[in-house]
């Protein structure tokens, strides 16, 4: 064990990497986190707001709109001069990545756990390299963190070299998708943080926007001849995080107990053949080298604690003996003969006239594929081989790719629906009252629909009891015809589609979790053009429907705004459950006012959701589509009568909104048993009014005022585990506001309801 | 301080914790790698198979031990596990759960049936078994089902002391959940104490399945492009019924009136209905579940309003015979 100096006497707990990320947070006590869940890293923005809520700190937390959103927060504070914290994974990276080269190109520190994971598409939420690689060129300091521990001490290096006065740059802090972010491991860190804010001394603003005193322009337009100075200075503000970084690992050394290096070596160095591997993989593969070790074999291993700066010289140093290495990238830069680890390794070293080293790429672990001890050995003895014979034979290949069972005979459950069975709702009479403005749908019969065939079937993964599929199954019993159905990323999809299976015996498309409206405009434009250059039968149809979560449409409501004033034939299907439950239940912008989420929690120093719902059926019916409406599974026929209408309305005159309220067991801390109830409650105390508004006419569909059922909010909130302290004495506060303003809308609704001109 | 009884050839005394979403098992995961590290001394780790994290999903925990000053190198799942929990036993139907046992590991069962008739039912070839009937613990005492486990985990151990456990639940539980604390240790403690044990002779009755990655059917060589599934409607092959927690609905036909209630509730599609001819019409009548696909929520429970769909346990339900087939 090592010697541990008493005054920064340190703890030793059961951690996870991503728990000990937000603890250095906390003791750092960032100014601002800035964040957007998405798996693997969310836990950390989850752990940082509970450690909130009890008081241990008071870093601002700020919910993004999406990853794009929280970067630009997270920039916008970085601006001001003070210290900024985020996290994100895979697709949250890649939908930020166009802020960090403005980041680091406009030199404002920051730290950014990247919690790697496979990037889309297909969606994969486990851990590879591919969104990590994509950074090597943004000009930001990368810190790898192989272990929870290192979770813990990266983030706190992490600071002290970003904030450097000749280096002012942000800095990643990578770990492993759940390898590391999600295994508890025996860790330890410093009682008091005072000796982490010791260590990495108090924030020393540069330029920056809060100074009156100082006016300052902060990213100018700038063409050559100057952009080339600003990357030229970059590349030295590099190159001097390089000279420090040994320094400060050495601080750090002595401070912890625990001391790192730029390049981290197992057996190396007498080893003939060895094995380059990054992050959690390295430690299974010292296993690997100990059992041939055993059998006299010399392999060592070899990996980068720090990919930018690039530990040039101690990599060539490291290599200098070696006759073979195997450099394994958890990711592919297709037809470049290897990952990004295999042609910067294999650049480094051309650069040594006396290296030796025979240099052969393997692509492992793709989507978080498990790294065994004997996949390590495996690399390691083919790594002798080409030390031996001198030759590579095999330069570049995949390691642990299946081809599949050749003579498996591809079977589907079903036919695809044929065209007269599916035609039930075309029995439906759709007649417009000209003198209210209403259409009124007749001949729905409940029971007759019950021979409908189902476009989307049983056998999903989706929770007991999940209030989704009753939404979609109610839906579709109003839509007669051929169906594309596009999901955006959300439980939803996740449950239906796991590869190689499917619930779907309609076509449905995935793209990504922001992106849905666009790409359905896309193929409803192609349908349309097809059709008119005679490319399609011009009596064959569809009609096209997208579904979507609240969380899908707080990161898309851009695409979808954008739909809906181009007013594209389609219909968007919004079942609203109150928060991204797909990624564990953060807070989404329509989870209820003062409700506890992951990124919500109540406690001492916080009361839940600070913000109202977001009304989203009101923004959609500002841009003037022909038909949006709300939608509840406890009111069945109005449902089906609003699908029905929903058709006829995207396919005669534009784009459709339907937003449903949907129920979530699992999170909403209810008895599946009771969700009808639970439906039913929401919609009577009018936080989901039902109605409708077509072409500019609101329609109250369902008015429990009138009914006499209309109940207090606390009626319903009291009836879920996420809403239920509001009933205490301690939030009479929140429920009366709530109230007000759930009254206030419902007021509004009415007059809007009354008067054909609102 | 505890020893271990055995390790692996890289020190390890490994444990692995079969389960569905939402029965606790990565919880109870945590609590062991807490006991066992913080209060027994030992180093190790715990994590679990993420996936989606639904509930009634299958999930497995790992948890890993060694001595002190032991290294934890590798981050790959347990393979070749000395102590297996079973959480859900209905499991064992879709999932080789006891693949990569020997005789020498113990199991860990829940489940109400005797010993004897629990090992043919998971089919277990050799090693110790230990059989607790955590849901009827964890329901009389009010708890979730993972501390009972837990004591039948202890016990099974033969070296994870008690008293580690219990102040590792305590810790655990204790700064949010205070006032739980009390029954889940009662609960963690009849665990310990009602188990009924078996050692089941190697009499070659089941053969012991060495653990292998099973190869996908689809791969490089002939999945089509893409990632796209070709094969529609593919998900009726998956079997839902291990994600039920005990309870089930029973449908009476003679009590039903075809309102389509349950049909508009139930979100797994379990309702079979077919065209009859009454009084001279065609009409769509209930015919009951198809149990293949329920997962026992029991909405169409609450939502009947007629008095003919009723929760049941499950073991006094023959699933096999009632289910019904579905029409698409
Ligand atoms: C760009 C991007 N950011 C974040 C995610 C992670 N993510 C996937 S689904 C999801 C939440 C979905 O919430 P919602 O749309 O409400 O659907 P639900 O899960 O509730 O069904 C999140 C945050 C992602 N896939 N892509
Ligand atoms: S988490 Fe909620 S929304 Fe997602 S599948 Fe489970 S119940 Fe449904
Ligand atoms: S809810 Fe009850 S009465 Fe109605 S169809 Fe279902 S079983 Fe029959
Ligand atoms: S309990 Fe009822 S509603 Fe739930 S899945 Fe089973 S049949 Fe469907």
């Amino acid at each position: 064990m090592t010697e541990v100096i008493t005054e920064n006497k340190q703890v030793t707990v059961v951690k996870s990497g991503n728990e000990m990320a937000a603890v250095a947070a906390k003791q750092i006590n960032y100014h601002v986190m800035g964040f957007y869940p998405i798996t693997p890293s969310t836990q950390i923005a989850e752990t940082v707001d509970e450690m909130k809520a009890n008081g241990e700190h008071d870093i601002k937390m700020i919910p993004g709109d999406g990853e794009h959103g929280a970067a630009g927060i997270c920039y916008g504070a970085a601006t001001g001069g003070g210290r900024v914290f985020n996290a994100t994974s895979a697709n949250g990276l890649l939908y930020s990545l166009e802020q960090l080269p403005v980041q680091s190109g406009t030199r404002f520190p920051m730290v950014l756990n990247v919690v790697t994971r496979s990037f889309s598409g297909p969606l994969d939420i486990k851990g590879d390299h591919s969104d990590l690689m994509t950074t090597l060129n943004m000009g930001w300091i990368i810190l790898l963190a192989k272990d929870p521990q290192r979770g813990y001490d990266m983030n706190i290096i992490a600071v002290k070299i970003g904030e450097q006065e000749k280096v002012r740059l942000p800095v990643i802090v990578s770990s492993d998708g759940f390898f590391t972010s999600h295994q508890k491991r025996r860790v330890q860190y410093f009682e008091n943080k005072e000796t982490v804010q010791g260590f990495i001394g108090p924030f020393k603003a540069g330029n920056h926007a809060l100074d009156a005193a100082h006016p300052v322009t902060i990213g100018p337009y700038m063409n050559e001849p100057d952009l080339i100075n600003n990357k030229k200075q970059l590349s030295l503000a590099m190159a001097a995080a390089y000279e420090a970084l040994p320094g400060i690992f050495e601080e750090y050394g002595k401070l912890s107990g625990r001391k790192y290096s730029m390049v981290e070596t197992f057996e190396l160095e007498d080893a003939e053949a060895a094995l380059f591997i990054l992050n959690s993989s390295f430690d299974t593969a010292k296993e690997a080298v100990i059992r041939l070790r055993k059998e006299g074999k010399k392999v060592g291993l070899l990996a980068a604690n720090v990919l930018r700066p690039w530990p040039y010289h101690e990599l060539i140093s490291a290599c200098k003996n070696l006759r073979a290495l195997c450099v394994a990238d958890r990711q592919d830069s297709f037809s470049g003969q290897g990952g990004n680890m295999t042609l910067e390794l294999k650049a480094t070293l051309q650069d040594d006239p006396q290296n030796r080293t025979r240099v052969f790429s393997r692509i492992y672990g793709l989507g978080g594929k498990d790294f065994y001890v004997g996949d390590a050995v495996a690399l390691l003895n083919e790594a002798l081989e080409v030390a031996v014979s001198g030759r590579v034979k095999n330069r570049y290949d995949y390691l642990g790719a299946s081809s599949g069972d050749l003579n498996y005979q591809a079977e589907s459950m079903l036919e695809p629906i044929p065209q007269a069975k599916s035609g039930l709702p075309e029995n439906f009479n759709l007649v417009k009252d000209e003198t209210t403005g209403i259409t009124k749908v007749k001949g729905v019969n409940l029971r007759e629909l019950t021979g409908m065939p189902k476009r989307v079937v049983s056998g999903h993964r989706a929770c007991p009891g999940c209030g989704i599929f009753p939404n979609l199954n109610l839906f579709l019993k109003g839509i007669s015809g051929n169906v594309v159905v596009l999901f955006q990323t959300g439980c939803a999809m996740v449950v239906t589609t796991g590869f190689p299976l499917t619930s779907f015996r309609v076509t449905y498309i995935h793209n990504l979790f922001q992106n849905g409206a666009a790409t359905l405009s896309g193929l409803v434009e192609m349908f349309q053009e097809k059709k008119r250059r005679g490319e399609i039968p011009v009596d064959d149809d569809f009609t096209f429907i997208m579904v979507t979560g609240d969380g899908g449409q707080d990161i898309g409501m851009g695409p979808t705004i954008g739909t809906a004033l181009r007013n594209h034939k389609m219909i968007i299907l919004e079942y609203d459950n109150g928060g991204y439950m797909n990624t564990g239940y953060q807070m989404s912008f329509t989870t209820p006012f003062a409700a506890k989420t992951t990124t919500s929690h109540i406690g001492p120093a916080q009361h839940g959701k600070n913000f109202f719902h977001k009304d989203t059926a009101q923004i959609i019916a500002a841009t003037n589509i022909p038909y949006v409406c709300t939608v509840a599974e406890c009111n069945p026929l109005d449902y089906v009568k609003k699908a029905a209408k929903a058709q006829k309305y995207s396919s005669e005159r534009g784009l459709v909104y339907v937003k449903a309220i949907s129920a979530c067991p699992l999170n909403w801390g209810d008895n599946p048993r009771l969700e009808r109830r639970v439906i039913q409650a929401g919609v009577d105390c009018c936080f989901f009014p039902l109605y409708e508004v077509e072409e500019g006419i609101t329609n109250i569909t369902y008015d429990p005022e009138k009914l006499k059922k209309k109940t207090p909010v606390g009626d319903w909130l009291k009836m879920m585990g996420r809403t239920r302290h509001l009933i205490e004495p301690e939030y009479a506060q929140e429920l009366e506001m709530f109230q007000d303003e759930v009254d206030r809308r419902w007021e509004r609704l009415k007059a809007r309801h009354e008067h054909s001109l609102l | 301080m505890s020893d271990l009884p055995v390790r692996d050839e890289y020190g390890f005394y490994e444990i692995r914790l079969e389960s569905i979403g939402g029965l606790g098992a990565n919880l109870a995961g945590k609590i062991l790698a807490e006991a066992g590290i913080l209060n027994l001394g030992f180093n190790g780790s715990s994590f679990s198979s993420y996936g989606s994290e639904k509930r009634g999903s299958p999930v497995k925990a790992f948890i890993r031990f060694c001595d002190s000053d032991c290294e934890v190198r590798i981050n790959s799942p347990v393979t070749e596990p000395h102590l297996i929990a079973v959480f859900q036993e209905n499991l064992k139907q879709i999932l080789p759960v006891l693949m990569g046992m020997n005789d020498k590991t113990r199991v860990v069962v829940n489940t109400a049936r005797t010993a004897p008739a629990a090992r043919d039912f998971l089919e277990m070839p050799g090693g110790t078994l230990y059989c607790v009937d955590a849901l009827k613990i964890s329901r009389e005492e009010k708890v979730k089902l993972n501390t009972t486990i837990l004591g039948a985990v202890c016990r099974a151990s033969g070296f994870l002391a008690k008293e580690a456990l219990e102040q590792a639940i305590s810790d655990t539980l204790g700064k949010k959940y205070a006032w739980l604390v009390p029954a889940n240790l009662k609960a963690f403690n009849r665990g310990f104490e009602e188990v009924e044990i078996l050692e089941v002779p190697d009499d070659g009755k089941y053969p012991f399945q060495p653990f292998r990655e099973s190869p996908p059917r689809w791969g490089y060589g002939n999945a089509p492009i893409g990632g796209t599934i070709t094969e529609i409607a593919s998900t009726l092959r998956n079997d839902l019924s291990a994600s039920r927690e005990g309870l089930l609905p029973f449908f009476i036909r003679d009590n039903c009136t075809d309102c389509t209630l349950c049909e508009s509730t139930c979100p797994d599609y379990c309702y079979v209905w077919r065209e009859v001819e009454k009084d001279g019409r065609k009409t769509m009548v209930n015919t009951g579940i198809n149990y293949q696909y329920c997962k026992g929520c029991l909405r169409c429970v609450d939502i009947c309003p007629s008095q003919a769909i009723e929760a049941r346990n499950e073991s006094e339900v023959d699933t096999k015979k009632l289910s019904r087939v579905s029409i698409w």
